[in-house]
């Protein structure tokens, strides 16, 4: 009797490298990805385990389309040993992977009513992947915001995406330390409650922090009326496993890895932290 | 019929099952059976940095562990059972199936709570052979045990244990442990606590682990390693970056105690604990676990009866 293997990785090429911040990298992955039935190869804020080998393995939030089946995108910082390992490699290099896993936002409830996206800095992949997803399908949804924050405009990652998605949905951009050409806003500010024009009954919000998450709770999805249930939440927690065996990553009952990291938000507001 | 083996022989009967098992003996050993099977440290998958080939060292031999008590044997059907959910574990399984579990009980048993075969004392100089799988069926062998209709047995009762009837109630448990976040013991517990995890590491039902890699003095390969992690170490929920989400001794003690009675309660129907008492006796600040569940508890009913 064969068992399979659930820890084992597989390579993957390294097809370009974009420098997107002082010290964030976009890595596009290309191979030959399975599509779903729904024509996805992944749900938006599923993730994977990336590794490189002789650095580790840690998990990223996928970036790109859902529909995209040549290529991912992860967004990487260098924070740590595998992500400075990473950080070094050039187009052409091979990484290993396994994944995706987790459950995703769930696009079907979000289906037919307005939504507000909120998150900052490297938070951006998990909820790039959802506006991906939206777009790709707009009529599909009701009116669609995103409110993206970072500590100064040159942190702003995905430049061009944002540009891009203005046609489809209203992006708000805040910065903790404007620079002086700055036209945007200045941290999760209350007027940005202002710009945004829902059905707070039939609306709901999705967020990546855990950085603007609390202040952007209290300052702008409460004001809107938005309720905690209908708040969805991808959490952060240190894993090595990705499928709830090795324990790191447990919330009380829940496995971040597997129940989540999309939670709803009286699920966590507990034990957040 | 019964299959009974004189005291003495045991020792000659694993002594002729070495020659088609490597035995493991592991009377009197600190740790747990769990080590055969979820090693300290073991390499995962193997990367050849020239050839750019990855590989998985296969398991092969056959191996034996005899001497397990009731507890021990009990821990390792949990064991299995939570290396099956949510998905079965490639590691474990490679050599859990290659593998054979003698249990040595010195108490007359009620249900076999697991293992390939358990020797069960029966009479001060004998042995009668419970057999629970075909694995265990194929190494008892005429030369050293004795078919008998109706061998004399004599009743070795269990001592009694209060911390064990306790886990009974693993219902009261779970909903005790969750109600105490805020009683004052876990205060204490994070004072005397010194985090080094050793009740984790001889717990023959803690599991965690964190994966590492590891390179070749020669820079040739590099090895994904899997390694006992415990969750009251500093580093356990720190992410990289800093954000550290369990940052007090307090927390993470809390956060083991939860998964043990709460946690597995609510994924098993039952406590991940079977009263060894392995992690009182090693604890090296001297905390009884047995006594902290039992303020708990009685706290938990002081609680319920005044409401």
């Amino acid at each position: 009797m064969t068992t399979k293997n659930i820890y084992q990785p597989f390579k993957i090429k390294i097809d370009k490298i974009e420098k997107h911040s002082r010290d964030v990298k976009l890595f596009r992955l290309v191979g030959d990805f399975s599509k779903n039935k729904d024509g996805t190869v992944f749900m938006p804020g599923q993730f994977v385990l990336a590794s490189h080998f002789g650095y580790g393995e840690a998990p990223f939030g996928i970036a790109s389309s859902p529909y995209q089946d040549s290529y991912i995108d992860l967004i990487i910082r260098k924070t740590g040993i595998l992500t400075s390992a990473l950080h070094q490699l050039k187009a052409g290099d091979e990484i290993f992977m396994r994944g995706p896993y987790g459950n995703g936002f769930p696009v079907d409830f979000i289906s037919g009513k307005d939504l507000v996206m909120v998150t900052g800095g490297c938070g951006i992949p998990p909820i790039a992947a959802l506006i991906e997803y939206i777009n790709a399908h707009r009529d599909r949804f009701g009116r669609v915001y995103l409110i993206y924050g970072a500590r100064t405009p040159a942190d702003l990652l995905i430049k061009d995406k944002l540009k891009q998605w203005e046609d489809k949905i209203k992006v708000l951009l805040t910065v903790d330390k404007p620079a002086k050409d700055w036209s945007g806003y200045v941290g999760m500010v209350s007027e940005l409650v202002d710009e945004i024009k829902i059905d707070s009954l039939d609306a709901v919000a999705a967020m990546c922090g855990p950085g603007p998450m609390i202040d952007a709770l209290e300052k702008i999805l409460r004001p809107l009326g938005i309720s905690d249930r209908r708040i969805f939440v991808s959490m952060e927690r240190k894993m090595q496993c990705g499928i709830g065996k090795c324990q790191h990553c447990v919330v009380g009952d829940k496995y971040v890895c597997q129940d989540g990291p999309v939670f709803y938000y009286d699920q966590i507001d507990k034990s957040w932290g | 019929m019964e299959f009974v083996i004189e005291k003495k022989k045991i020792d000659k009967w694993l002594d002729d099952l070495k020659k088609d098992f490597k035995v493991i003996d592991i009377r009197g050993k600190a740790l747990p059976a769990k080590q055969y099977f979820l090693p300290p440290k073991q390499k995962t998958f193997v990367f050849n940095k020239k050839t750019k080939k990855l590989s998985c060292p296969e398991y092969k031999k056959e191996f034996l562990v005899f001497g397990l008590g009731l507890a021990d044997l009990e821990a390792m059907t949990q064991l299995d059972e939570i290396m099956e959910k949510p998905y079965s574990d490639f590691f474990y399984w490679q050599k859990r199936n290659k593998s054979l579990i003698i249990g040595l009980v010195d108490e007359s048993i009620e249900v076999a709570p697991g293992g390939d075969v358990i020797l069960e004392k029966i009479t001060d100089q004998q042995y009668r052979a419970l057999i629970l799988t075909d694995k265990g069926k194929a190494i008892i062998k005429d030369e050293f045990f004795d078919k008998k209709d109706k061998p004399s047995i004599k009743n070795y009762p269990q001592p009694d244990n209060p911390f064990k009837r306790m886990l009974l109630d693993s219902e009261l448990l779970a909903e005790a442990v969750k109600w105490s976040l805020n009683h004052k013991i876990w205060d204490k517990l994070g004072e005397q606590c010194l985090g080094c995890g050793i009740c984790t590491y001889v717990c023959p039902l803690c599991h965690c682990f964190s994966i590492e890699d590891q390179v070749s003095l020669d820079n040739k390969e590099c090895s994904r390693c899997r390694q006992w992690d415990a969750c009251t170490l500093p580093e356990f929920s720190k992410v990289a970056g800093g954000h550290n989400f369990h940052k007090t001794i307090k927390q993470r003690y809390y956060n083991w105690f939860y998964h043990k009675f709460v946690r597995a309660y609510h994924e098993y129907g039952k406590s991940q604990c079977v009263a060894c008492g392995r992690c009182r006796e090693n604890c090296p600040a001297g905390i009884k676990i047995s006594e902290v569940l039992k303020e708990i508890v009685d706290d938990y009913k002081k609680h319920l009866s005044a409401i």
